[in-house]
């Protein structure tokens, strides 16, 4: 793309040299296009496909700008618009091109670096333990919240097992696994049963009845989530205790006791009670922080995600920054054909160990896979249009 | 079994039921709370002795002014046809109201083979989006579908299936175009296009199509998105409201009415002080959003079933008549439907750090001035009429 985008704005400044009311016409523009095309097919033929479909779509971008405002501009201020616009896909390109060094040399300076580590901070960071973890995503959760909940959900879900035969391996979430932790939430909040904390027989813990939290539910439809209702809420820093209730975690306790999410009251008889006093993130941010800890163990489908949401943010947070928002050249980057020859490169460059640190065997290369997971793009969250912004202010600010 | 015996759909036996229904969630209460913070409890009391005496007065003007008037003009208005239906309920679209739209969907867990939003169709939508918005004349055509859904490991019927469901959920149709040579085999070949029906056309062109004034050409806004798919789901729904089996039969009826009632019961809650706990709590605090706490003791169980299970038969009354009203499921399956209400509308009804908030959007406000403008009239009445 880049040596097209450098061609068309060599073009261009040659045009108007000549004389501005060239750009003008379209005929003219359309035979130098026809004239660039003839002379490169011959030369590459691997490439020559995407040249052609990159510089059909510049030109007609090119012929539609002009045609709308060459009743309002001038001629020298048209062909200024498209050299500046050209100028800023180029740096974009540029951008892109270097993002990082191919023998690693000096890694922590590149731009995929601090931009992964910008992310990771906010949405999948790295910690000593579970409990910094989700702390710092506590820290977070205020701006991005539905930003790391999305992170948990991939679009492929459907394909996830619950009862993986690989102990280990974590899933992501679906929609109705996301339904049952917010009916938990909602359950703790509610009025719960307390019993004795067994690792810490002086206290007393909220227990909710595991069946309780499958009631809603009609026609078995959450059948295989209440098969593995273990499975299910130990990610989420839960425990059945007596085969009847879920209780949290001894770790979890400290966790939600840190955070404020219990509160302790004496009781009568001497024993002091936790009071759950649970907001929305509080079980999702621990199941996040839970898959940041141990992302080697990450399920195929969620890593791709992850990768995919982790590439999509940098790659728009670039875009973001250099190119302006009226920039005419904007929808071709965000083309579905230039994400596909983008995104899975910096996908599998993001999980290499020295970035997000996951199995980039993971990573799927085939055609419908990636169609698949990048359908998500038509539909991203306004959350994660905010951070793109944030990623785009910090790119600008930094040294 | 039901706490409120089963009642014919009447609509005073419906108000009677109400009050009955109140009275025992007002026992309920005072014999068990849940709420910590101090006065949560009696302005609870309160307001749902409000609803006791004054919602059922006058024949239920209040039920119907809320109800008839602002909940079904923005989510499922009635008489009108598909096409104004749906400019309507698209026009009451805002940021906030979205979430609730989209509950309307979400919501309906109960009904597995008509969810729009079940398993792999939730995504659905979106393709749907980007498909229909990739062509300026919002045509797709069978193969487009087939090609972006088609999986190797499902047969090609379960696709097929798929499209005809999301075809008559959404009301769209289909046209045929017969190509009498095919280029490759000199056979004759019949494409199918799915569009939207005419009226409907023309809305989402006056809307969402961005007219190039010197070349002509038009491009889909970016404004096009899954919730427009959603209003046309609404809309199919309110204008086919009789015909029950096109519109998804029983779950449909008691997912919309518990919905509504969700609504209805939150746009009336007392607003409660803030606890410092809270108010310095990032989300609650948060300067794009109003929040307000709410007591948290209506939704203990037998709390919730005894106001909730009369209070949706009412709704589904006036959205849909008698014929609604008996189809609201009086077993079991109905307080699963109650429970159901402790999760939906996650996105403007939230927990932070255990008290149940509230995000203020504008039907919110816009009934619970309503109800309050009757209240004062009612009110006033009385005391004018008083010797």
């Amino acid at each position: 793309m880049k040596p097209i985008l450098r061609e068309t704005r060599r073009i261009i400044i040659e045009l108007i040299k000549e004389d501005p009311v060239l750009l003008l016409s379209p005929a003219i523009l359309n035979s130098v296009r026809e004239k660039e095309e003839k002379r490169n097919i011959r030369k590459v033929r691997a490439l020559s496909e995407f040249s052609a479909l990159y510089r059909s779509n510049i030109y007609e971008i090119m012929n539609e700008f002009i045609e709308e405002f060459k009743a309002k501009l001038t001629p020298q201020l048209l062909a200024d618009y498209i050299i500046d616009h050209l100028k800023e896909s180029i740096e974009a390109l540029n951008i892109l091109l270097k993002i990082t060094n191919p023998d690693q040399n000096n890694f922590q300076n590149t731009y995929l670096q601090r931009l992964v580590k910008y992310i990771e901070d906010r949405l999948f960071p790295k910690g000593a333990s579970i409990q910094i973890i989700y702390q710092n995503l506590l820290n977070q959760s205020k701006d991005f919240f539905e930003c790391q909940r999305h992170l948990l959900q991939p679009h492929t879900f459907y394909r996830e097992k619950l009862e993986n035969p690989d102990y280990f391996v974590i899933p992501g979430n679906s929609p109705k696994i996301y339904q049952i932790i917010n009916n938990i939430t909602s359950f703790y909040n509610l009025d719960p049963n307390y019993g004795v904390f067994p690792e810490r027989p002086a206290y007393e813990i909220p227990m909710i009845l595991k069946n309780e939290v499958f009631e809603p539910y009609i026609d078995s439809i959450a059948k295989t989530e209440q098969e593995a209702v273990e499975k299910v809420v130990d990610k989420i820093g839960l425990r059945i205790i007596d085969d009847l209730f879920l209780a949290p975690q001894e770790a979890f306790i400290d966790i939600l006791m840190s955070n404020n999410f219990l509160r302790p009251a004496v009781q009568p008889s001497g024993k002091i009670r936790y009071i759950p006093q649970f907001s929305n993130e509080t079980l999702i941010l621990y199941y996040l922080a839970f898959a940041s800890m141990r992302r080697g163990f990450l399920s195929k489908e969620l890593i791709n995600w992850i990768a995919m949401n982790f590439a999509l943010l940098i790659y728009m947070g670039i875009l973001k920054w250099k190119l302006s928002d009226d920039n005419i050249f904007y929808k071709i980057f965000k083309d579905l054909q230039t994400n596909e020859k983008i995104l899975p490169y910096l996908m599998k460059l993001i999980c290499f160990p020295n970035y997000l640190g996951m199995d980039k065997m993971k990573i799927r290369d085939s055609v419908q896979y990636r169609k698949e997971i990048f359908n998500f793009i038509g539909s991203q969250i306004d959350n994660l249009k905010t951070l793109i912004e944030e990623i785009a202010i910090f790119l600008d600010t930094a040294p | 079994m039901s706490i409120i015996p089963a009642l014919k759909c009447s609509w005073n036996e419906l108000l009677d039921n109400f009050i009955k229904g109140l009275d025992n969630a007002i026992v309920e209460l005072n014999a068990h709370s849940i709420d910590t913070i101090a006065g949560a409890l009696p302005l609870l009391l309160d307001r749902l002795r409000i609803m006791q005496n004054n919602f059922p007065a006058n024949n239920g003007q209040i039920f119907k002014q809320t109800i008839d008037d602002i909940i079904q003009n923005a989510f499922f208005p009635e008489n009108l046809t598909f096409a104004q239906s749906f400019e309507k309920i698209l026009n009451s679209r805002t940021h906030e109201q979205d979430f609730i739209i989209n509950e309307l969907v979400n919501g309906f867990i109960t009904s597995k083979a008509k969810a729009i939003a079940s398993y792999s169709q939730g995504p659905i939508i979106d393709r749907m989006v980007e498909a229909f918005s990739k062509r300026n004349d919002f045509h797709i055509v069978d193969h487009q579908f087939y090609a972006m859904f088609g999986d190797p490991n499902v047969p090609r019927t379960y696709v097929m299936i798929n499209l005809q469901i999301l075809i008559d959920l959404f009301g769209l149709v289909s046209e045929e175009l017969v190509i009498q040579k095919d280029i490759r085999k000199s056979e004759e070949k019949v494409y199918t296009f799915y569009t939207f029906p005419n009226d409907i056309l023309n809305v989402l062109k006056k809307k969402y199509l961005i007219t190039n004034p010197v070349t002509g050409n038009l491009s889909v806004s970016e404004a096009f998105d899954r919730n427009v798919f959603i209003c046309l789901f609404l809309a199919n729904i309110a204008v086919n409201r009789s015909n029950l089996s096109s519109i998804g039969g029983k779950y449909t009826v008691n997912g919309i009415s518990a919905i509504f009632a969700l609504i209805l019961v939150l746009s009336f809650m007392p607003k409660m002080t803030a606890t410092p706990q809270l108010l310095k709590h990032p989300s609650f605090s948060s300067p794009n959003v109003s929040i307000s706490v709410i007591p948290k003791s209506w939704m203990m169980k037998k709390v919730l079933e005894s106001i909730f299970e009369p209070l949706i038969k009412i709704i589904a009354f006036r959205l849909g008549g008698i014929q609604w009203c008996e189809a609201i499921i009086d077993t079991e399956i109905n307080k699963k439907i109650h429970t159901q209400i402790r999760f939906l509308l996650k996105d403007v009804n939230k927990w932070i750090l255990g008290e149940l908030c509230r995000v203020e959007i504008p039907i919110f406000i816009e009934i619970l001035n309503t109800i309050q403008v009757t209240l004062q009239a009612q009110q006033s009445g009385r005391t004018t009429t008083t010797p």
